[in-house]
């Protein structure tokens, strides 16, 4: 299982709705807005310290 | 100074001569600018400066020139139920003409019957009495063949000649000639004459029978913008002070707020201002893929709506909508065709000088070197030239020939709908086809399924099609067939979300399933470059590519594209073998157009026209001399349609297009084209050889008439001569016609 960066909701990597590729790792969103928020500013959301990665596929 | 240009109703013209006639009337009343004049609407459009000239003085014009001008029903407007008073006044002209013939057949049956004593020699003493035969023939000389004379009137005016002039100047010297040996029995029975009341009565009857069969096959131009007109519906859900009210579509004016559910028609033009849809708009574009619609896009009136609800302002009503412009367009297009000059005038026109020269010759001759009574002799033989000169079956070569033809046609699935569309067809030298629906099928197939490396094609079809099932787009419609065909198992997909414009976002169960345009996958972080390449010369060659991924990972590209009927490419090369060069006439861009033409081996392609340019582009065709043949199957094909000098519908096309054209394939089979062009052709020959056979044997009895025979053996033309002449040339002109029956299309 990985978490939504954006919103951190727990989703299913194959079964998410977007999904992102940032210094080498894949993020999973639970909406293509989350995305496109992601997208924006990555590191905002990456800064916030508590998301979680989730590893190479 | 402004011109004023108004459309009227033209009444009494049977003929191509007779347009020039009116034409030249208008243009005759001073300050009128331009006048056109239709022979199948029955219309004329004149322009002209309202302070030299005026409506009544148009009138009275025409009216001297022996024609009726009256004002025209006014412009039929969508949602309007009130039209067709022409339509009304051709079916009572075309009742006229069927009582005229019914008692001419009527009349002429014991005429023939009395006159022929040596054929029928049971018949009555009664009526072998030439006063019984004077009264017989006498409505048939003067009600049945009232027209005639009423067309040698005018061509004397005009110093022209046309069919009806001969049919007059012979029936009436026939009658007149009748007469004087009716009352004088004695003074031309001395010299051997006899009365020509059958000679007469029976060339009227045929003859008034075959324009009896013409203009059956005349009068259904209306019914084009009648279908137009039914395609806005009547009654309008309009937004009033925040109710939603039933109007009548007629009265929806410019800020209405409507709304439009599901399924429905949209009555009029505007913008959508609230919900979304699809809409398909086949019958204005032809293009058959619907469009997409949200707040801010234009919705047109008669196009249908599908499965979403909106509401839309009118911006454009009544008069001034798309369809609207396109009843217009086709008003406009059917006033401006060019009327051809028959055969059958034709031939008339150059024979009737020459005879009227023999006989005066014949007059002369005799009164100088005759013998006496010099001038009885004299009048007797100049009659009998004028009698002998108009062969009744003139009037049944072009008549009998149609109606076999198109007979014959509809067996072969091609229906033709006018006589002069089946003369004229034969002369066509461009054919100009529309391409979606006529070319091509008019609806996508699946055309390429291109997988990623390692995927099998069979799994990406399946992914594609479970993703599509249930779709009413046509994309869709089309994947899923192809694998039904393949029999393929669908996986089991649910969660199915629509992205209008994009395409489907669904959940399989390997993982989230993406189909749809590169904007769609890209947005979810899926990378396609590696397809796009192969994306990009699929899209190259005019085709719609939807990309596939499942999880993440791209499966690959499906292919559709609107393909060509297979009969096409053989159609166009039998149409290049027979001296026809053909155009393609389409509102894609210019990569679709040229990847279909290339395919049909079309060189010359007219893309990216718009609907309401289309029959431009044939009105500019037939300016460089070119005489043209529309193929096509949409609404927006219709003006075009009536503008060429024949149009061609498919069967499977709207009926809009049916009706604005002269001829419908059945079953949309491209073959029908070639087919209907050698029928025609061999239909023309027929008609000429008819001619030579109607002629023949009467200007062979021309000399005998005059006299020529005379000085060696004593013989003068006698009604047993014109009699066997008469069934002769009818019985040569009808088996000839018959032949016909047997023609078939060429198996290309």
């Amino acid at each position: 299982m990985a978490t939504d960066p954006v919103c951190k909701m727990t989703v299913e990597p194959t079964k998410a709705a977007a999904q992102s590729a940032y210094k080498g790792q894949t993020y999973y969103f639970c909406a293509v807005g989350c995305k496109q928020k992601f997208d924006r500013e990555p590191e905002k959301y990456l800064a916030g310290g508590s998301s979680r990665m989730s590893g190479p596929r | 100074m402004d011109k004023e240009k108004r459309t009227f109703a033209v009444r009494g013209m049977h003929c191509a001569a007779c347009v020039g006639k009116v034409e030249r009337a208008l243009r005759g009343v001073p300050g009128v600018g331009a006048a056109s004049v239709n022979l199948a609407t029955e219309r004329a459009t004149v322009e002209w400066d309202p302070a030299r000239a005026d409506a009544p003085a148009l009138a009275s014009a025409v009216a001297a020139a022996g024609y009726e001008l009256a004002e025209a029903s006014a412009p039929a407007t969508p949602g309007d139920a009130t039209q067709d008073r022409e339509q009304i006044a051709r079916a009572e002209e075309q009742g006229r003409l069927r009582r005229r013939v019914l008692v001419g057949i009527a009349l002429s049956i014991p005429i023939v019957l009395g006159s022929m004593t040596e054929v029928f020699p049971w018949a009555p003493a009664w009526l072998r009495d030439p006063w019984t035969l004077l009264l017989l023939a006498t409505p048939v000389q003067f009600w049945v063949g009232a027209d005639f004379h009423r067309g040698f009137l005018h061509d004397v005016r005009y110093r022209s000649a046309s069919m009806s002039t001969l049919v007059s100047l012979g029936t009436n010297a026939a009658y007149f000639f009748s007469l004087a040996v009716t009352l004088w029995p004695h003074v031309f029975m001395d010299l051997g004459a006899m009365p020509y009341y059958e000679t007469a009565a029976v060339v009227i009857t045929l003859v008034a029978l075959g324009r009896w069969l013409e203009a059956r096959a005349r009068g259904r131009t209306s019914e084009a913008i009648r279908r137009l007109v039914s395609l806005a519906p009547r009654t309008t859900r309009a937004l009033r002070n925040g109710v939603e009210v039933d109007v009548p579509t007629s009265e929806v004016v410019v800020g209405d707020l409507v709304r439009i559910r599901p399924g429905e028609r949209v009555p009029v033009d505007g913008e959508v201002v609230e919900g979304a849809s699809t809409i398909d708009e086949s019958m204005l574009t032809g293009e058959s893929l619907p469009v997409e619609k949200a707040p801010g896009a234009s919705v047109f009136g008669g196009t249908v709506n599908r499965t979403g609800s909106f509401v839309f302002r009118a911006t454009r009503v009544g008069g001034e909508t798309t369809l609207a412009r396109i009843v217009k367009l086709v008003e406009e297009a059917q006033g401006s065709r060019a009327p051809i000059q028959r055969l059958a005038d034709q031939v008339a026109a150059v024979f009737v000088p020459v005879v009227l020269a023999i006989a005066a010759a014949t007059l002369v001759g005799w009164w100088l070197l005759g013998p006496s009574p010099s001038i009885l002799y004299a009048l007797t033989n100049a009659v009998a030239v004028l009698v002998i000169a108009c062969p009744c079956a003139m009037g049944l070569a072009t008549p009998t020939a149609i109606m076999v033809a198109t007979g014959r046609g509809a067996e072969v699935g091609v229906l033709v709908k006018s006589a002069t569309a089946l003369e004229t067809l034969a002369n066509v030298d461009t054919v100009v086809f529309d391409k979606t629906g006529t070319l091509t099928v008019g609806r996508p197939t699946v055309t390429d399924v291109i997988a990623a490396p390692g995927v099998a094609e069979e799994d990406l079809l399946a992914f594609a099609a479970a993703a599509e099932q249930g779709s009413e787009h046509p994309i869709g419609e089309a994947i899923v067939a192809r694998a039904k065909e393949r029999g393929l198992a669908l996986p089991p997909v649910t969660e199915f979300v629509t992205v209008p414009g994009q395409g489907i976002d669904a959940l399989a169960p390997e993982g989230r399933l993406l189909l749809g345009n590169r904007a769609l996958i890209e947005a979810r972080g899926v990378d396609v470059s590696a397809l796009a390449p192969r994306a990009e010369a699929l899209a190259q060659a005019g085709k719609t590519v939807v990309y596939l991924a499942v999880a993440f990972r791209p499966l690959g590209l499906v292919a559709v594209a609107d393909t060509l009927k297979p009969e096409a490419r053989a159609v166009v090369g039998a149409l290049r073998q027979r001296g026809i060069e053909v155009t393609m006439l389409t509102g894609d861009d210019r990569r679709t157009a040229a990847a279909i033409a290339r395919e049909a081996d079309i060189d010359r392609v007219l893309a990216e026209i718009l609907p309401q340019d289309k029959a431009r582009e044939i009105a500019r065709l037939r300016e460089h001399g070119r005489r043209v043949a529309m193929v096509g199957d949409g609404i927006n094909d219709a003006p075009a349609l009536a503008q060429a000098d024949v149009g061609i519908a498919m069967g499977s096309g709207t009926d809009v297009a049916i009706e604005a054209a002269d001829v419908t394939l059945m079953r949309g089979d491209l073959r029908g084209v070639v087919a209907a062009v050698d029928l025609s052709r061999r239909t023309i020959r027929i008609v000429k050889e008819n001619l030579g056979w109607a002629f023949g044997y009467n200007v062979v009895l021309i000399p005998v008439a005059a006299g020529l025979l005379y000085p060696f053996w004593g013989v003068l033309l006698s009604p047993i001569l014109a009699g066997a002449a008469m069934a002769f040339s009818s019985v040569s002109v009808v088996t000839n016609s018959l032949r016909l029956k047997r023609w078939r299309p060429s198996s290309q």
